[in-house]
């Protein structure tokens, strides 16, 4: 009780601080000498040329008919956007894109934040894990993609390690079938970037206020209970940055894929990506712009509700 | 923020000015540069060419097939030649460099009609006409391949690939066969009677997938001779009517029959080298590049022994010749006139010259009558180039373009696919195709 009386007076940094930041005239004019708006330029050029540009040109590529074929480039319109829809490939493999990048933010997330609650305390066993988990981040992901296609082989790592351990001979090609196949490629996509995952809910558990958590104890909540209702609710920011980089990130997946599976079995597992790759092959480069330019305005009309959701929750904070 | 919109839109629409709409790999080639226009000028052999630089472009499996005559053509002319290494896929890495303007002086290439056009070889590509060595090369492989609109843009360096049948020797003589299959149905009599001696006739992989598509090729070997690709080029036929369609139904049929190895849908091209060799599976339809494969196995006197070579076709013995990126080299238009020279004087020398040491190094067929095959060549290979005389082209060679075929094979392999839908997937990029290259009647 006399907590709260006390608590009442203090004034919330914000508001000292707000005066200061009052756009004043005098003030303006400090903060703009203070920050040059032509300091941006520089990056601004980068993105100008390195994003801004050559997503204009898909557009523009997108309805011509430049090919490998031939020198002139003519616009020819919607065909390709109306070849696309009607052969049907194109919905296919944005189906599978889309089952990739959800299975991909699950397995990525639930990974992290597991190893991330195992890994929380400051131990030098448990710097030790992190390190080693992390490590795959930084791999290669073709190297990765090689690894695991090698590690499960029919005749591969795994089925050995299996065999040893029933003592029979087990010989499951375990990328062999057109129904799962999708799930273990994203498997091991989560298994490559589950370590930034860990990072960064590591990062976000640190934040939760040591004084909630001494509250919850004393109220007597479970750890399971503190968990639910109190540190995820709390790891809101985490969660957002997390689940929208997997799941969006995963969409524009190309090279874990490729280098496993190149697509298969009966391309079950040709993501967008890998089908504007081999249409890109066959000299319909008009025909792969227009893919890309479906792929990059369905990751932007994803990409708006599930942050907004995601961000909605981070109203509790 | 008026402001700020009306430059940008004024930045981009002067970008989209210098640059929109020209397609980059057309830069330097539209004008016939130096010697390379109607009449290209054939440097001697061994002219002087200290000071040049050469770049060739191989793939993995082709980076070291020049070597040999390299070192000699630098020996002999004073230039240098450099062998850049294009990852796989080769062809895509290839295509997309040349789209960009990227341009080496020569490189490995696949010589058929539908791989020329698609590097825009009337722009990109030197004419090789007049080329030296063709009065030498064996009359029936003049001009089997490597041309374009009745214009030589290719090289041809070695045997091109036969699709055929690749059988083990010693599989055959245990189960009693002695005759060799003369046709399709004693093919597959043959096929059935290893069967019902508990052998694997025919093994397929499916896993790796890009061989499917000669089970299809090597059905239409009639059919190709009777203008099927003509028809189909000119979008009279299609690939769903009966000629093909049926030849994919077939296909999917002998595997419903369980002709085929167990783990059809999965094995790939290192598994069906080890296993004919092993006497595991009886036959294999396959071209040279699988052959390469055995040598690297196993030596010349072991090949002789074990393994063995037929072509077939419906009614005969009738090969499917398949010449890949191995076998032959174009030359490119760069601009330099001095080293479109260079390149052409290093082709001849190739073919000249340097040819007898090349072979040697390659151990492998000539196609100069002038010059022997090592006696080194196993007899599978002989047997191969043998057949090439009287073969017929494949879809790679005659259609004016080149589907996935195999691709939608494999899926059928998976039981992903129907017969139809494979016909109808590789009909519907075979239009997508031949329309991105204006062909008339689509």
């Amino acid at each position: 009780m006399s907590a709260s009386v006390q608590e009442r007076p203090v004034i919330p940094p914000s508001a000292t601080a707000r005066p200061t930041r009052r756009p004043g005239a005098g003030g303006s004019r400090r903060a703009r000498g203070n920050h040059p708006l032509w300091f941006l330029v520089p990056a601004f050029a980068v993105l100008a040329v390195f994003f801004f540009l050559p997503t204009l040109f898909n557009f523009i590529y997108a309805l011509t008919d430049w090919s490998s074929f031939k020198s002139e480039i003519a616009f020819v319109g919607t065909q390709n956007f109306a070849d696309l829809i009607s052969s049907g490939t194109l919905l296919a493999s944005l189906r599978i894109t889309i089952v990739y990048a959800v299975l991909v933010a699950v397995f990525q997330n639930v990974f992290g934040l597991l190893l991330a609650l195992l890994l929380e305390r400051d131990t030098r066993v448990n710097r030790f894990a992190r390190v080693m988990f992390f490590v795959p981040v930084v791999m290669s992901a073709l190297a990765v993609g090689y690894i695991f296609q090698a590690f499960l082989k029919p005749d591969g790592a795994l089925n050995g390690v299996l065999s040893a351990v029933f003592g029979t001979t087990i010989s499951i090609p375990w990328l062999g079938s057109t129904t799962w196949t999708l799930v273990v490629v994203a498997v091991i996509h989560a298994w490559k970037w589950m370590g930034l995952s860990m990072l960064i809910y590591l990062a976000g558990l640190k934040t939760i206020s040591e004084d909630v958590l001494e509250a919850a104890r004393l109220d007597g909540s479970s750890a399971w209970r503190t968990f639910r209702d109190i540190r995820f609710p709390l790891l809101a920011p985490a969660v957002t940055f997390n689940v929208a980089t997997a799941l969006l990130g995963s969409m524009n997946g190309f090279d874990i894929v490729q280098a496993t599976t190149g697509g298969g079995p009966a391309r079950t597992t040709e993501l967008l990506n890998i089908f504007i790759f081999r249409t890109f092959g066959q000299g319909l480069f008009a025909q792969a712009t227009t893919m890309s330019l479906v792929l990059f305005l369905v990751v932007m009309v994803l990409a708006f509700p599930v942050i907004r959701t995601l961000r909605k929750r981070e109203d509790v904070l | 923020m008026k402001r700020y919109l009306a430059i940008t839109a004024t930045a981009l629409s002067v970008g989209l000015l210098a640059t929109a709409c020209s397609d980059p790999g057309a830069g330097g080639g539209t004008q016939p540069s130096g010697g390379s226009g109607t009449e290209a000028a054939w440097p001697a052999q061994d002219a002087d060419l200290d000071g040049t630089t050469l770049t060739i472009w191989a793939a993995q499996n082709s980076a070291t097939v020049p070597d040999s005559v390299i070192a000699a053509f630098e020996e002999s002319t004073g230039a240098t030649v450099e062998v850049v290494t294009i990852p796989d896929p080769y062809e895509q890495g290839v295509q997309t460099k040349v789209a960009t303007g990227d341009k080496p002086d020569l490189a490995f290439w696949q010589p058929t009609e539908s791989s020329l056009s698609a590097l825009n070889a009337t722009t990109n590509l030197q004419p090789l006409e007049d080329a030296p060595w063709i009065e030498g090369t064996t009359p029936a492989l003049q001009d089997i391949t490597g041309l374009l609109d009745d214009t030589r843009y290719a090289a041809l360096v070695s045997s091109p690939a036969v699709e055929g049948v690749y059988y083990n020797k010693e599989v055959f003589e245990a189960n009693g066969i002695t005759d060799l299959p003369t046709d399709w149905d004693s093919f597959l009599a043959t096929a059935r009677e290893l069967d019902s001696a508990g052998v694997t006739p025919f093994y397929e992989m499916g896993g790796d997938r890009w061989a499917t598509q000669w089970w299809i090729h090597v059905q239409l070997a009639d059919a190709a001779e009777d203008g099927l690709w003509d028809r189909i080029n000119t979008g009279e036929e299609k690939f769903t009517d009966e000629t093909v369609l049926g030849t994919i139904e077939t296909y999917q049929g002998l595997i419903d029959e369980g002709l085929f190895n167990d783990d059809i849908a999965t094995a790939t091209f290192e598994d069906q080298g080890d296993a004919l060799l092993a006497g595991d599976a009886a036959m294999v339809v396959q071209v040279n590049s699988f052959f390469g494969q055995l040598q690297a196995k196993a030596d010349t006197a072991e090949l002789d022994e074990k393994i063995g070579f037929f072509p077939i076709s419906p009614t005969g013995n009738v090969g499917t010749f398949i010449p890949d990126q191995s076998n032959a080299l174009v030359a490119f238009k760069t601009g330099d006139a001095g080293r479109e020279a260079a390149s052409r004087q290093l082709l001849s020398f190739w073919l000249g010259d340097g040819y007898p040491a090349f072979l040697e190094e390659q151990n492998t067929v000539s196609l100069q009558d002038g010059v022997d095959s090592p006696s080194t060549v196993p007899q599978a290979l002989l047997s191969v180039h043998d057949s090439l005389g009287d073969s017929v082209g494949s879809m790679q060679v005659s259609a004016v373009a080149n589907p996935d075929l195999y691709i939608f094979l494999a899926d059928m392999i998976q039981g992903t696919t129907t017969p139809e839908q494979v016909a109808q997937q590789t009909q519907d990029q075979f239009v997508q195709l031949a329309r991105a290259q204006g062909v008339e009647g689509f």
